[in-house]
């Protein structure tokens, strides 16, 4: 090591990016420890226990295939399908309902905007439990919504709590900061120079849009669009709380294997699925928009 | 006196510190769990209204950790963790028949415990059942809270009555989809689903009787309108969005009728297809040591505390859900009880529901018949 160590320390003195490097190594040592024990040790614990025998706790026994096999077998692929629609459906609905919102916080609301980004970030200071048991109060039969209408209409209204629409509205409420900000970003860094000379030279509104501020908000717009598609597909409360259970999205099959069916490996295999599938859409993603480029560092 | 040099010494020394220090190790763990306690239970016994008194009388520093499943906590033991917990609390069967046997719990003392169980309510007599071990001669374990878990009406859309005849066959009855909720109790709902569909789930079952169990448990999902855990159901009971809900009973319906809502209801069916042709399950709690190799002396300590009447009535209503105790046959805890907190808890028709139903026990073929139901929820989806 010292040898090695000493070896190193010679060529640096010709070359003095050498040491920083290996400074700058030493420097990021604890982050790499904490990152190896804490991401990196958890992540192949989990790969590890999906090759163990069904329902069994031992990690050191003869590797097996059974988990996966029997998630294709079974009817699981349904809960995939659904937590990646769900998820897909929220980032659309998102990208609609923060577009118009971002321009305003970018270009319109001015110093009012400090105010709008409050508003929209206070929120998040909340638990998500209780702000959608809160929707729970405020939708249910006889709640502030159909119960107020009733005392003031005297009509009775079904609910629309526990289907799967209410299920896409508690994601769309919950992750709407997280596409809200970088969109804003995105929007941010069009410089107004570009607009103005675009419509002077008979650009319409349009084409303004199309052509000029969408692919240079794309970098805010794809980040947002990967944040809430990740959280997305994670989302297991908005399905339990609004949607009644009215769909099992793939994270409540993973927690009931690790709870009440007691079957580990059948959990993580069902983790490792969903960490192959999401991280495969994502990098498709990042391959069709390269960041670096569209940020203009390549 | 033979001549001892610095390398002999350092020998004699080194060896000397070897032997001495793993008993000082031990006598220092030990010194330091004498004034500590571990508990792994359900809900209520982590409250502070129950643990705070112990805390400041014995100084000690008690930890609980509440889950709602027995399953995963006896896996929390057997995945190692019997060095960390004093004491575990679940329901009847899994002392006796799993953690005894896998070495997972320790025997009380007879004779410092067994007294208890005298002045407790008639059915818990010694030798209790569920305390003892299987061949009879070992204590596992101390009972305290217990109820029938059956299901819940709300008795303003269904009379207690027509519940209670109709039973099980509430669920099979395709016209009442949608007025129904299900809790997510995934062992209670196994026990249900086999009741439904006409057999007793605490036998093996034939492939005919799970073919039968599979088609019940797609039709018990797909008509039910909500999912969910126990505040949803009794928050849906309330609001009108349904008018029943399995897996239930005191212990799910308490928290809506201390609320104010008496309509809400745990109800036992009248008959069923259990030996004695009863229809109903009941669950009891037992707390036993755990095998921990450095087992705290405050585990034993912690038994004898919660048997005192007015700890007795405090664990009944800690927060959460409200339950019976089976120290309620003791006058000093039974006068503690309010009309109220006696109606939370259906003190009126306890004993007759007690008497409908089957104790908890263990399904044979519950792996098989739980995968069965989980896959049976995934389909019944999205409608």
């Amino acid at each position: 090591m010292v040898a090695a160590a000493e070896r190193s320390a010679q060529p640096a003195a010709a070359t003095p990016a050498r040491p920083r490097s290996s400074l700058g190594f030493r420097y990021s040592l604890p982050v790499l420890l904490l990152l190896a024990v804490g991401f990196i040790a958890p992540l192949v614990a989990v790969i590890a226990f999906s090759f163990v025998e069904p329902r069994s706790f031992d990690l050191w026994s003869e590797p097996t295939l059974a988990n996966y096999r029997t998630i294709f077998e079974q009817t699981y692929y349904r809960s995939f399908l659904w937590s990646l629609a769900f998820a897909a459906l929220t980032v659309v609905v998102l990208a609609v309902i923060c577009y118009p919102v971002a321009y305003g916080l970018a270009r319109v609301f001015g110093r009012w905007s400090n105010l709008v980004t409050l508003l929209f970030v206070l929120p998040l200071f909340i638990s998500e439990n209780v702000r959608l048991y809160g929707w729970v109060l405020f939708l249910i039969k006889g709640g502030v919504l159909l119960g107020g209408v009733k005392a003031l209409t005297g009509i009775e209204l079904t609910s629309i709590l526990f289907t799967p629409p209410m299920i896409v509205f508690g994601m769309v409420y919950v992750y709407l900061p997280f596409m809200l900000f970088p969109m804003t970003l995105g929007l941010s860094m069009v410089p107004r120079e570009v607009t103005e000379a675009a419509f002077d030279l008979g650009a319409s509104r349009a084409q303004v849009f199309r052509e000029v501020e969408l692919p240079l908000a794309m970098p805010g717009i794809i980040i947002g669009a990967l944040l809430t598609f990740v959280l997305g597909v994670g989302a297991i409360v908005e399905a339990k709380v609004l949607g009644g259970q009215s769909v099992i999205p793939i994270t409540h099959d993973i927690e009931i294997a690790f709870t009440y069916a007691q079957n580990w490996p059948l959990g993580a295999a069902l983790s490792v699925l969903l960490m192959l599938v999401v991280g495969v859409l994502v990098l498709i993603v990042l391959k069709r928009f390269d960041l670096d480029r569209i940020l203009g560092r390549r | 006196m033979p001549h001892l040099d610095r390398r002999a010494f350092l020998k004699v020394t080194a060896a000397a510190a070897a032997l001495a220090l793993p008993g000082l190790a031990s006598r220092r763990a030990l010194a330091a769990r004498e004034k500590e306690l571990n508990i792994l239970c359900w809900e209520g016994y982590n409250s502070a209204e129950v643990l705070d008194p112990f805390r400041s009388a014995q100084g000690a520093t008690v930890k609980a950790e509440s889950l709602t499943n027995d399953p995963t906590m006896i896996n929390r033991l057997r995945a190692g963790e019997t060095n960390v917990w004093d004491l575990i609390n679940v329901n009847n069967p899994w002392a006796r028949e799993v953690m005894h046997p896998e070495g997972l719990i320790k025997p009380l003392d007879r004779a410092r415990f067994e007294p208890y169980f005298e002045k407790m309510l008639p059915a818990f007599k010694p030798p209790y059942k569920w305390a003892m071990s299987e061949d009879g001669s070992e204590l596992l374990g101390m009972a305290q809270r217990f109820g029938p878990y059956s299901f819940v009406v709300n008795t303003d859309k269904v009379s207690r009555e027509m519940a209670e005849d109709q039973g099980w066959d509430l669920w099979n009855d395709r016209k009442n989809d949608g007025r129904y909720g299900v809790q997510e109790s995934d062992d209670w709902n196994v026990f249900n689903l086999c009741l439904i569909s006409g057999f007793d789930p605490f036998v093996p079952h034939t492939d005919d009787q799970v073919a039968k169990y599979t088609e019940t448990a797609r039709q018990v999902f797909k008509g039910a309108k909500l999912v969910g855990d126990l505040a949803t159901m009794n928050q849906s009971l309330v609001a009108g969005e349904i008018d029943y809900y399995l897996t239930g009973g005191t212990y799910s319906a308490s928290p809506a009728r201390f609320d104010g809502h008496p309509e809400i209801r745990g109800v036992t069916p009248r008959s069923g297809p259990m030996p004695g042709g009863k229809g109903g399950v009941s669950w009891i709690e037992i707390t036993s040591t755990v095998a921990n190799p450095q087992l705290s002396p405050l585990a034993t300590q912690f038994l004898e505390y919660v048997q005192d009447p007015e700890v007795a009535h405090v664990v009944a209503f800690a927060e959460g859900t409200f339950n019976p105790v089976a120290q309620m046959a003791n006058p000093k805890c039974f006068e503690l009880f309010t009309k109220e907190e006696l109606d939370a808890i259906q003190w009126d028709s306890l004993e007759e529901e007690m008497a409908r139903s089957v104790e908890y026990d263990i399904v044979p073929d519950y792996e098989k018949l739980h995968d069965i139901m989980t896959a049976a929820k995934r389909e019944a989806t999205g409608g």
